[in-house]
């Protein structure tokens, strides 16, 4: 792939959690990483360690509870829970100090005079903390409602910049004027419905179930298109039908319902559904793993394709690692919630540091059984691996590239084993 | 010789569907043999499930069995009854489902479910054992009999004396075992309670601490039995009086109940529990621990010596001691003569068998020459008839172990002589009823009109390939026999008759074994520890929304071995996992296969998680077995077209290369297509792939497959480059690791 280092999405901070009665589950836990134009990173981890919900949080399908989501140098996303936090840890600290002070004032009343001066100094700090924070609170919830009003006024500034020299052009010429004034107010009207959001896509696991069985193909392919406010017919059409063939189907099932497909032609719909939109990138989660072993490969071949074809930037999320080795440039792996290390995807496989990665590596089963016979599973227990106890783990980038989750005397220890 | 525990042949299985007959199993045969595991490898619509759920009777209504058979212990599973198929299902033969959500009932608690089929199973074991005990005992009678002579009445009375006794002494060694087992999970059961007490206190839980100190308290003076306790009583009996003085310490039973009440009610915690209980406690559990880990006395000699009267307390001597006085005894008065004369008993069963047999065989020409021949009905029937009690005559009732060959003859004889006469019959009818149809068909043609109908296939059966099924069923046991017959000087009779004699135990403790619900309980906590199920105490009580898709799948698992069954059915069953929980998923299923000498059916679509399991190998497509081999053969000398692009469409960690995909979708089987199904999807198909479905070709001794390409006429076509490759590569990286 074209080796570029323009970031298209940048996850700082990540941070999803949910209720769960009176305790919170945290799905996802301070997760960062970025993922560069053209490329496919591919996310992965056993169920349940939060890598689909990292995906579901980028396109907006939760509220974040903390961190930023950059989109092309948009913030797309915000989460204010590290604010508040950041609010009331400053608070609890002033309290405390206060008491401090006041209990040393009453042992000695001479120094009762400076102690309150020295409380009032406090106070000013705490409220100053307090104010910049509730400032990041507005500008974030402010970004996360509004991200889409701001790409939409770009938008209309660009066509502005667009057809301001051809109104130039066609001065005088009343017919060709009115013809442009009505192609730019209906471009205008659909630049203005857009949203910044729509330039990610998803395509979900099961092709079953994302697809509506009440609709056509046509129908569920181009509402993407619909709802965005295109209402010219022929001109849906067109492109239905190019997604169509694009993604190896033919015209004519664009009046078919999903249940008429097969599995791997309902997930060769979901990708048509999800490309209309001319994405820069997509989220596919789980593409693969509810197909037969033979489509399997058909679908991967086709998301190869496209991906030349259109230049597309793929988060790729799976748990089967052969494919996501396959497949993706770089590789994060998650594990409860935390994404563990990070690198390029043969870096990874060749040497992979965190104990986690090397647990999971050695669990891939491969079709050859005498290597079968020897393969020895390495175990996992974070407990007994890690002792975070006072020093606390990152994620650090261990050698240029290759990020882990440790601490620093874990960092030196897989800085050795690299002969760094 | 292999032990074949489970035989398919020539399976053919079809449902019906709105639209037509989906051809869903269309003619496979396999065996299964003891401690082996089979993986039958194929994609969704080849057959692989509908084979799975054939052998365990669980087919939808809408399935039809167009023919086949299936054996296990001495019956064909297609042709048994609901009833008898209810004391295999789950109880011999048990499956694993592929999705762990929808094989849980959702609103059922896990120990529930796991506990449910050893309750039911439990009562209805104890009577079928019962049963199997009486009616082998009798033809052993019988046979002594026979043996010793009918008109030998002394001996004869004798024998029946010596059969009686044993019957009585069995009864009576059930009845001592029954007491003693009783008193025994009693102890396991207070183990396991105070087990379950200390884990509470440990993690700071509420607990009614007198309430329970109570019950233990009742619970240990359950704990009697003459050879469990004997040697301990005094140190029981202590422990019994510190728990009363630990209950009285605690106070009146009123005032612990205010007092409870009050702390419930306050923010008092009620968790802490005096550091005497917590010692007492763990006293007991130690002593009671000592009492369980004793050697078990054998109530099989125990019961000859209670029932002629002789001492058989433990007082003065070990159970050691007890056991060897007993078995002394036993083999001075009784076992001896017995022994003596349950041998020739079997022996005469086993001469009369093997005449039997000899006939069978003999009568091969004699059979061949007729069925080649012309035939009636009634002919064929008298024949029939002939055979059959031959055949009888040949089966050795003594064989604890049934063989399945022999006992299912005479079904499968009959439906293949009713096949031959049904075809003989209906073939001319269908043949007219096709030409009939097909000219009118062509007559509306020939008019010019449109004909919006087809013309019905018609089914007719070749008469010779009838006829020729006839005499496989036939000569399978034929061939048998024969290898049997020649086996025939090797046989120690002493051998069977200790054989024999432990069936007999076996029963007869079966009879006596009774599951109460804690029993059940404990045994389920046992197993859920065992599929690596952490805190199986508290998990017992859980729903399984609780429980993540691993741990589900492990409940699956306990729940398909809480009966311990001889074969374990997997159907996909970590297709929904993802990587780590899968391998330790086919660890435990290794794991478990070795301990318990399991026979499995491993389905699955991923040749990767195949290699470390699978002694065997069958590639489905199309419900047809289109390769069949050991794991080496398949994995590195594979044969069909299919098998290369199923190892060769998925990625490894090495790939770089665009993939192999299979253009294409599987057929429609509804109409099957008439030649190699996998030809429109092959790229190596050759014509005749199109006209005519190729056979089983023998590649070796172990290894099969239906491809014309392996006909000598056929074209070379070289293994794809990149199977070769990876093979070589593994070999290069096994080999390293060797190295090392």
């Amino acid at each position: 792939m074209e080796n570029n280092n323009e970031v298209l999405l940048r996850v700082e901070h990540l941070c999803q959690y949910f209720k769960m009665g009176r305790k919170e589950l945290k799905a996802v836990d301070d997760v960062s990483f970025e993922v560069k134009k053209g490329e496919v990173f591919g996310l992965v981890g056993e169920s349940g360690c939060g890598k689909t919900t990292t995906g579901r949080s980028i396109i907006k399908l939760y509220d974040i509870t903390s961190g930023d989501i950059y989109f092309k140098g948009q913030r797309i996303c915000a989460g204010t829970r590290s604010y508040r936090d950041a609010i009331a840890a400053a608070k609890k600290a002033f309290r405390s100090e206060a008491k401090a002070l006041r209990a040393s004032a009453k042992e000695d009343p001479a120094k009762a005079e400076e102690v309150v001066a020295q409380i009032a100094e406090k106070r000013k700090a705490l409220q100053a903390v307090i104010d910049e924070n509730k400032r990041k609170i507005a500008s974030a919830n402010y970004d996360h409602k509004n991200c889409d009003r701001a790409y939409a006024a770009t938008l209309l500034e660009e066509l502005k910049g667009e057809y301001a020299p051809k109104f130039a052009a066609a001065e005088g010429d009343e017919e060709a004027l009115k013809k442009l004034r009505g192609e730019y107010r209906k471009k205008c009207a659909v630049a203005r419905k857009t949203k910044l959001i729509t330039r990610i896509q998803m395509i979900f696991q099961d092709p079953i179930a994302s697809l509506n069985p009440r609709m056509t193909v046509r129908e569920i392919v181009s509402e993407g298109l619909v709802i965005n406010g295109i209402r010219d017919k022929a001109y849906i059409d067109e492109k239905v039908y190019e997604m169509l063939e694009l993604v190896g189907l033919v015209r004519e099932h664009a009046g078919r319902y999903p249940h008429e497909f097969s599995g791997g032609q309902r997930q060769r719909i979901g990708i048509a559904r999800s490309v209309i939109m001319r994405p820069d990138m997509i989220i596919a989660d789980e593409p693969i793993s509810a197909l037969d072993v033979s489509i399997q490969a058909q679908v991967i071949n086709l998301l190869n394709d496209l991906r030349e074809k259109l230049g597309l930037t793929i988060l790729f999320i799976a748990h089967d690692l052969s494919v996501v080795k396959y497949f993706s440039d770089r590789i994060g792996v998650m594990y409860f919630g935390k994404m563990v290390e990070l690198a390029s995807s043969d870096e990874i496989f060749a040497h992979p540091l965190h104990p986690y990665t090397r647990s999971l590596l050695s669990a891939i089963p491969l079709p050859d059984p005498h290597y079968e016979k020897q393969r020895t599973r390495i175990t996992y227990n974070p407990i007994a691996e890690h002792d975070y106890s006072t020093d606390k783990p990152s994620l650090r980038e261990v050698c240029p590239g290759h990020f882990v989750y440790c601490n620093d005397a874990e960092e030196q220890k897989y800085r050795s084993e690299l002969g760094l | 010789m292999a032990d074949n525990i489970l035989q398919v042949k020539n399976l053919k299985i079809s449902f019906r569907t709105v639209s037509g007959t989906v051809k869903a199993v269309r003619d496979i045969s396999f065996n299964l043999q003891r401690g082996e595991t089979l993986a039958i490898v194929g994609e969704s619509g080849s057959g692989k499930s509908v084979t799975s759920k054939a052998i365990l009777g669980i087919l939808a209504g809408n399935a039809i069995i167009e023919g086949g058979e299936i054996l296990y212990d001495g019956k064909d599973l297609l042709r048994i009854g609901e009833d008898d198929m209810h004391k295999i299902r789950g109880d011999k033969i048990s499956m694993i489902f592929q999705d762990p959500l929808s094989s849980l009932d959702p609103i059922v608690k896990i120990g529930k479910q796991i506990t449910e089929a050893m309750l039911l199973k439990n009562k209805a074991n104890r009577r079928a054992g019962r049963r199997e005990f009486n009616a082998m005992l009798a033809a052993l009678e019988a046979h002594m009999v026979e043996a010793a002579g009918r008109e030998n009445e002394e001996k004869v009375a004798e024998i029946k004396r010596l059969v009686k006794l044993f019957d009585s002494f069995n009864i009576e060694a059930l009845r001592l075992e029954s007491a003693y087992n009783e008193a025994y999970t009693q102890a396991e059961e207070l183990i396991a309670d105070i087990e379950d007490f200390l884990f509470r206190v440990e993690h700071r839980q509420k607990l009614d601490v007198r309430g329970r100190l109570v019950a233990f308290g009742k619970k240990l003076a359950l704990v009697s039995d003459p050879f469990l306790t004997s040697g301990f009583e005094d140190r029981t009996a202590e422990m019994a009086a510190l728990l009363r003085e630990q209950v009285n310490a605690i106070g009146d039973k009123f005032e612990f109940a205010r007092a409870y009440l009050r702390k419930l009610i306050g923010k008092e915690s009620t968790s802490e529990v005096s550091a005497e209980v917590v010692g007492t406690l763990e006293r007991l559990k130690g002593l009671l621990g000592e009492i369980v880990s004793r050697a078990r006395p054998n109530f099989f000699r125990i019961g000859y010596c209670k029932l002629s009267g002789q001492d058989i307390s433990l007082a003065g001597r070990t159970v050691e001691e007890l056991n060897e006085f007993a078995l002394a005894y036993l083999e001075e008065h009784f076992m001896r003569e017995f022994f003596g004369l349950a041998t020739a008993g079997l022996g005469h069963s086993f001469a009369a068998a093997l005449e039997g047999k000899r006939e069978v065989v003999a009568a091969a020409e004699k059979v061949r020459t007729f069925f080649r021949g012309e035939f009636t009905r009634k002919e064929a029937k008298a024949l029939y008839r002939e055979l059959v009690a031959c055949v009888d005559r040949s089966i050795d009732r003594l064989e604890p172990i049934k063989d399945s060959v022999a006992y299912t003859f005479r079904t499968s004889f009959r439906s293949a002589i009713a096949r031959y006469f049904f075809y003989k019959k209906n073939n001319p009818k269908e043949e007219a009823r096709f030409a009939r149809q097909t000219r009118r068909r062509d007559a509306l043609i020939a008019k010019g009109k449109t004909v919006d109908w087809k013309v019905v296939p018609k089914v007719v059966m070749d008469l010779d390939g009838e006829i020729e099924n006839i005499l496989s069923v036939y000569e399978r046991l034929a061939k048998k026999y024969e290898a049997e017959i020649a086996a025939a000087e090797q046989v120690d009779l002493n051998e069977k008759c200790y054989a024999l004699i432990d069936f007999f135990k076996d029963k007869a403790s079966q009879v006596v074994y009774r599951v109460t619900k804690r029993m059940a309980r404990e045994k389920a906590i046992k197993l859920m520890d065992e599929v690596g199920i952490p805190e199986p105490r508290i998990r017992f009580y859980q729903y399984p929304f609780e429980f993540s898709g691993g741990m589900r799948q492990r409940i699956v698992i306990a729940i398909a071995l809480a009966a311990n069954p001889d074969i374990l059915i997997c159907d996909e069953p970590t297709t929904a996992l993802d990587v780590t929980i899968q391998a330790q998923i086919l660890e435990l299923i290794n794991k478990l296969k070795a301990e318990r000498n399991l026979s499995v059916i491993f389905i699955t679509h991923d040749l990767g998680v195949v290699a470390n399991m699978a002694d065997k190998i069958a590639v489905m497509y199309a419900g047809k077995i289109v390769e069949y081999g050991t794991a080496d053969d398949v994995f590195y000398d594979p044969r069909h077209p299919y098998t290369w692009a199923l190892l060769s469409s998925m990625p490894d960690l090495d790939t770089d290369e665009k993939l192999d995909a299979i253009p294409g979708t599987p057929p429609n089987m509804i109409y099957p297509p008439k030649g190699d199904a996998f030809a429109e999807r092959n790229k190596y198909a050759l014509k005749i792939d199109f006209e005519e479905q190729p056979p089983m070709f023998r590649v070796s001794d172990t290894h099969y497959a239906a491809t014309w390409l392996l006909h000598p006429d056929a074209p070379k076509v070289p293994v794809p480059k990149a199977i070769t490759d990876r093979i070589a590569r593994m070999k290069k990286l096994v080999g390293g690791k060797d190295g090392k």
